[in-house]
């Protein structure tokens, strides 16, 4: 800043004296320019990669691309997207992404606030009990997938074996396609209900023993203080996990893919991610794919969008 | 409005090895309707701890609390009819001043919605807040927040207030005022009040009665001046007063008390006060050590001034007697006026009848000083 300001100031003082040489010499050597080999070049990759890939799918939702070939520029329109819209399958995988979204994101927030609550308020050497649920969540999607594949095998299956003990009929888990959602989101939940549970645990933690302690002088039960002195305190930390559940709800594809090894998912388990991937790259739909993905991109938007500017209003940004 | 009674309250911590902490033994108090009680005591000395089995926050080990008739031991804190405030506040940063204020009445009463906000009201009208209602506890001033606590306490006209260092966020001069403010409330709402402080200067001004306590022992009960001009011991008259009493360890020798640096003759009727002790301490308020008058009698001493802490009003001299130690030093309080300056050779007397004696070993009190006007002061300390 100071060598910035003492250069600025030196130009302008000799701004009639020096010729373009020594301006040029002064401008090699600003902050600026000497420092561009370290964030030009991840700025450069970044670009192209990031908003270079999302500006090229843009453009090519626009044309009737398919199959083999170059996209042709020459007409561009919104008939992909009027397609999508009226595509049954499109309206179902759309469906199944906002059960997906809202359920998993509910439950999980629901069930790691209950756990971090039994955490903080029981057991006060959480560290261990931390690790214990926060494991699941180091897994690789792969990993939780074959998993619970096995876990939901209608013959050997454990929860079958569950079922089965209770003396009810064996659940065809991932088959029955009024269900395989639920079996997923369930699987999903497993994994992420630890990640919640510690972004609640670190919003517990810092909450003193006094609110706790003033709550019981002021004669409220310990759920009462529980429901109106401490969960509202933990609003920014909901905010937080929300967002990042949500985001993940929207491209869970890596787990479905991980399930099957193919790129249909289960019945009723096709989101909007899926059936994309599916008509690109199974059926060479590229325009229809891209109008999908982009659609996708404004409802990850939707969600981020939102955080963004409660943190820009919270003084945040 | 109650009377709370503790009577040989204990309370003991085991610590992770097992063994047991003492943190408060066998304190008797009674506390009586209306009274300003004010517990006082360096940190770790058990005060905090008493305030808080009191509130129902900690467990009573041992030993019985009662509101009246009524024993409190197994008592929720959530049922005793009781408010706190905080050293921290512990407002609800969620909440505003209102949601604050009424949360306490939601919980404990089954007032109707518009009974509560007239109390609420009412209350912020008294503290002077109304004006903050629906602002946020993080939108406050400390003393703003302070007065929210406090508001939270009093709004639900509770049996006893208990407070916990409330006035030791703030800074000198808002803590002077409210000081006042919390005494005329107090003189107002006529609730039974114990008051937790390390401030000496709190414990002298605030309270009816102040208890003293150390290392989870009570050393006196008694009103300020009580403590200030007849202490039991030698903690509470080194821990009352400020600057403190200066405090110099020496030996009965004949007629002669021996300490470093000086020998002072007793007469005849303090020696009689001493029952046999001849490990005695001697203690002198800076008040009543006389700077610099012409050397007259025995009770007179040579001593050097090292450092002079003018404030105005009155001077804080520290002395030390020539003959003494390099360390033993001792202060005396001079008017404002006076010019004293570090490096003076002068001469100070200790008058016999302001002295106390406290026996060397068991610290306790033999010989209080004499007060000039007994009728007078018994006036005040009997109160």
């Amino acid at each position: 800043m100071a060598t910035h300001d003492n250069t600025e100031h030196v130009s302008d003082a000799t701004d009639e004296a020096v010729g373009w040489e020594s301006k040029l010499r002064y401008f090699l050597n600003s902050d600026f320019v000497r420092s561009a080999p370290y964030w030009g070049i991840p700025f450069v990759l970044m670009s192209i990669a990031v908003y270079g890939g999302t500006g090229y799918n843009f453009a090519i939702s626009f044309t009737d691309y398919e199959g083999l070939g170059t996209p042709d520029y020459s007409t561009l329109d919104l008939e992909m997207y009027a397609q999508a819209l009226s595509s049954d399958a499109f309206i179902a995988a759309a469906q199944n992404n906002l059960v997906l979204l809202v359920g998993f994101t509910t439950i999980c927030l629901v069930l790691g606030l209950f756990l971090a609550i039994l955490l903080d308020h029981g057991i006060r050497f959480s560290e261990k009990f931390q690790t214990v649920y926060l494991l699941p969540m180091s897994l690789s999607f792969v990993v939780t997938a074959q998993l619970w594949l096995w876990m939901f095998n209608v013959e050997s299956g454990i929860l079958n074996l569950v079922v089965t003990t209770l003396g009810f009929n064996p659940v065809d888990w991932l088959g029955n396609p009024s269900i395989a959602l639920g079996a997923v989101i369930l699987a999903l939940i497993w994994q992420f209900s630890g990640y919640t549970m510690v972004v609640y645990l670190a919003g517990l933690q810092s909450i003193p023993d006094d609110q706790f302690e003033a709550a019981r002088v002021d004669g409220a039960s310990i759920t009462r203080t529980y429901l109106r002195i401490i969960v509202p305190q933990l609003k920014e930390a909901s905010v937080s996990a929300a967002v990042v559940l949500m985001v993940f709800a929207l491209k869970a594809f890596t787990f479905l893919y991980a399930l099957v090894g193919r790129y249909r998912p289960p019945n009723g388990t096709d989101i909007l991610a899926t059936l994309m991937v599916r008509r690109a790259f199974k059926f060479g739909e590229w325009a229809y794919s891209a109008a999908i993905a982009t659609m996708l991109l404004i409802m990850a938007l939707g969600v981020i969008g939102p955080y963004l500017y409660y943190q820009y209003k919270q003084g945040g940004l | 409005m109650a009377r709370l009674t503790l009577d040989d309250v204990t309370k003991v911590y085991t610590d992770e090895g097992g063994g047991d902490i003492v943190a408060v033994e066998e304190i008797s108090l009674d506390i009586d309707d209306g009274e300003f009680l004010v517990l006082v005591g360096p940190s770790g000395c058990g005060k905090s701890t008493t305030l808080r089995m009191m509130a129902g926050l900690e467990t009573v080990t041992e030993g019985e609390l009662r509101l009246e008739d009524r024993v409190l031991n197994g008592v929720s804190a959530q049922d005793r009819d009781i408010a706190m405030v905080f050293q921290s506040y512990a407002l609800y940063p969620h909440k505003s001043v209102r949601g604050n204020m009424s949360f306490g009445l939601e919980e404990s009463t089954g007032l109707p919605d518009d009974e509560i906000r007239q109390r609420v009201e009412e209350t912020t009208d008294m503290l002077g807040i109304s004006d903050l209602l629906d602002r946020k506890p993080g939108q406050l001033s400390g003393g703003q927040q302070q007065r929210v606590a406090l508001g939270r306490a009093i709004v639900r006209d509770p049996e006893v207030f208990l407070m916990d260092e409330p006035l030791s966020n703030l800074d000198a001069k808002l803590r002077a005022e409210m000081r006042t403010e919390l005494q005329r409330l107090q003189g107002e709402l006529g609730v039974t009040t114990v008051y937790v402080t390390h401030d000496q200067t709190e414990a002298m001004t605030m309270g009816d009665r102040v208890a003293v306590l150390d290392d989870g022992e009570l050393q006196q009960v008694g009103t300020p001046l009580d403590c200030y001009h007849r202490p039991n011991n030698l903690f509470v008259a080194g821990f009352i007063g400020e600057p403190s009493m200066n405090l110099f360890d020496g030996s009965l020798s004949g007629d002669t008390f021996r300490g470093d640096g000086f020998d002072y003759p007793l007469s005849g009727a303090t020696r009689d006060q001493l029952g046999g002790a001849s490990g005695l301490t001697l203690g002198i308020r800076p008040e009543d050590v006389t700077v610099g008058e012409r050397r007259s009698g025995q009770r007179t001493f040579d001593a050097e001034v090292v450092v002079v802490e003018p404030q105005g009003n009155e001077n804080a001299v520290h002395l030390r007697f020539v003959d003494g130690d390099e360390g033993t030093q001792f202060t005396a309080t001079t008017t404002g006026q006076s010019r004293v300056e570090a490096g003076d050779r002068t001469t100070v007397s200790f008058p016999e009848d302001a002295i106390h004696l406290f026996d060397g070993e068991t610290g306790d009190a033999l010989k209080n000083r004499e007060l000039p006007s007994n009728r007078a002061i018994d006036a005040f300390v009997s109160n």
